[in-house]
């Protein structure tokens, strides 16, 4: 579904990704983890077209997209859950989702995607009138994957769900990234929260540095010693 | 003399709508696009002459005239998006400011040159109405009414539809809204095109009340940053109360006192809201 052949950004002349090729197959998911500044938030920005790339190619079902503008590739089926979440903290909830549901194919499912969020979501159901700035920081982050919900996309990049959470919130929001990929969404998620992350993962990839370092299935990550010692603390 | 008072709060109510119609376009230029748009005034200055030119030199009809005007002054914030704001969007403020500090000099001098320094008023004489003992003036009146009606459209574009309220997102989150699937761009352009078409209807409802001269736009000008930032940078509706704001407390000063004076008070209650509330009266402050 996705595939990132030889990749490589930075900003300006500073360098970030070196030369990054990985795939993520359909309905899968697939988990890059990473210690801080590896280039993981650059990596997905680049992938949602925010960023210009130096060398290499990212398709979408076969078809290039590193060229296309951020809006042409949500249209085309990628939505990203950002860093921190950004939800818009002077809008509403409900118009948060709406925001969401901006693309084309995905406004007039906009009453059905809508209930199906606040199933997903209850405490989103109750609090929809309310500003989003004054939701809680587990509550915001389950109303940016909400709202990434919304635009019915093919696949979901989730830049570090559970950053700033507490583990009780994360176990949860992890169930919840779990029964969402069960529905048939294909799932590229950054995370520092290795093991949890791993758990959820049909394949990861270690990125360090701006380069990816280990593939492999989440069994081959759970036994490798590398990520055991310096990732998992065992 | 209470009724004279009342009848002077009914007046500065009726000016509040007007001042809040000039208000908001600027209001909305800068939510959306943090542009602060110097040459405002002068916008509405030269959608007045084109309603003059119009009206008076080719006998249109006002109503013909004032849609040609409001169409006219809509294409013009998207010229002057594409040639000074476009390419300075990621400049710093100080040349934005510069660049627009030119357009006014642009717009007065050919306004000069063009019409010269005479005062120019469409003659339409409206009546001052006695309604149960009080005295209303029928162009005040009128621009309230429209600018009500203004608002109410703004409100319905801006909080009921996709484009509307993905342009009150950008504001918020530039990236954010792109990762929405929103083009930016258009809403720029969008945004320019209101903010021209706002200008526009702002002469419209100015024409029978005021006469154009080519100094006329900076005193407007003036007027609206101070209720923008009264109000709120940015905040659609902190502008809108303190257009009633200023509109009452210039009208009940002016009676009371000269309109000079007036305009005095009004600058201190500006300058003290300013030092107890640097953000304005709805403004939040900013946390980046
Ligand atoms: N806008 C920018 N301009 C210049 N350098 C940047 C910019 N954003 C990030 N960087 C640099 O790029 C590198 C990778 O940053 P990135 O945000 O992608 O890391 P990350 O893996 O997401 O880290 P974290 O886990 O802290 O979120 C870092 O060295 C960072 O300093
Ligand atoms: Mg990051």
């Amino acid at each position: 579904m996705l595939e990132v052949s030889q990749l490589s950004v930075g900003y300006g002349e500073f360098q970030v990704l070196f030369d990054i090729s990985f795939k993520v197959k359909k309905g899968s998911t697939a988990v890059i983890v990473g210690p801080n500044g590896a280039g993981k938030t650059t990596l997905l920005k680049t992938i949602s077209g925010l960023l210009p790339i130096i060398s290499g190619s990212i398709f979408l079902d076969g078809i290039p997209i590193q060229e296309k503008k951020p809006h042409q590739i949500v249209e085309m089926g990628i939505a990203q859950v950002p860093e921190g979440g950004r939800i818009f903290p002077y809008l509403s909830v409900e118009e948060n989702l709406k925001m969401g549901s901006f693309p084309k194919r995905a406004r007039e499912k906009f009453k059905d995607r809508l209930k199906w969020v606040y199933e997903l979501f209850p405490v989103l159901s109750e609090r929809k009138k309310q500003l989003a700035g004054s939701l809680s920081g587990g509550e915001r982050q389950m109303l940016a994957i909400g709202r990434c919900l919304m635009s019915e996309p093919k696949l979901i990049l989730l830049d570090e769900p559970s950053m700033g959470l507490a583990p009780l919130i994360v176990t949860h929001i992890f169930k919840l990234i779990q029964d969402i990929n069960t529905q048939g969404y294909t799932i590229l998620m950054v995370e520092q929260n290795v093991k949890k992350a791993l758990q959820l993962a049909d394949n990861a990839f270690l990125l360090e540095s701006g380069r990816i370092k280990i593939k492999g299935s989440k069994e081959e990550f759970f036994a490798n010693e590398y990520i055991k010692k310096a990732y998992i603390g065992l | 003399m209470l009724n004279l008072i009342i009848n002077a709060i009914i007046n500065g109510i009726l000016l509040g709508g007007v001042y809040a119609l000039l208000a908001i376009g600027l209001n909305l230029l800068f939510g959306v696009l943090k542009l602060i748009h110097l040459a405002y005034g002068q916008f509405v200055m030269i959608g007045l002459y084109i309603l003059y030119v119009l009206v008076v030199n080719a006998g249109l009809p006002f109503w013909a005239a004032a849609i040609i005007t409001i169409i006219v002054t809509g294409i013009l914030g998207i010229i002057v998006h594409i040639l000074i704001v476009q390419p300075l969007l990621d400049a710093p403020r100080l040349n934005q400011l510069l660049a627009l500090a030119g357009l006014i000099i642009v717009f007065e001098n050919l306004s000069m040159v063009i019409w010269g320094a005479d005062y120019r008023n469409i003659q339409m004489s409206l009546p001052v109405v006695a309604v149960g003992g009080f005295y209303i003036r029928m162009s005040y009146l009128i621009a309230f009414i429209g600018g009500l009606i203004t608002l109410g459209l703004l409100y319905l574009f801006l909080y009921k539809t996709y484009l509307g309220l993905s342009i009150r997102a950008i504001s918020q989150d530039l990236e954010g809204v792109e990762l929405m699937g929103v083009n930016p761009k258009v809403n720029f352009y969008v945004t320019m095109a209101a903010g021209g078409i706002l200008t526009g209807i702002v002469a419209v409802f100015f024409a029978p009340i005021y006469a154009v001269h080519p100094h006329f736009g900076s005193s407007f000008t003036i007027l609206a940053f101070i209720i923008v930032v009264l109000g709120g940078m940015g905040n659609l509706l902190g502008g809108f109360i303190s257009a009633f704001i200023m509109g009452v407390v210039t009208s009940v000063a002016a009676f009371l006192t000269t309109s000079e004076i007036a305009d005095i008070i009004a600058m201190l209650i500006f300058i003290g809201v300013m030092l107890v509330r640097p953000q304005g009266i709805m403004g939040i402050r900013e946390a980046r």
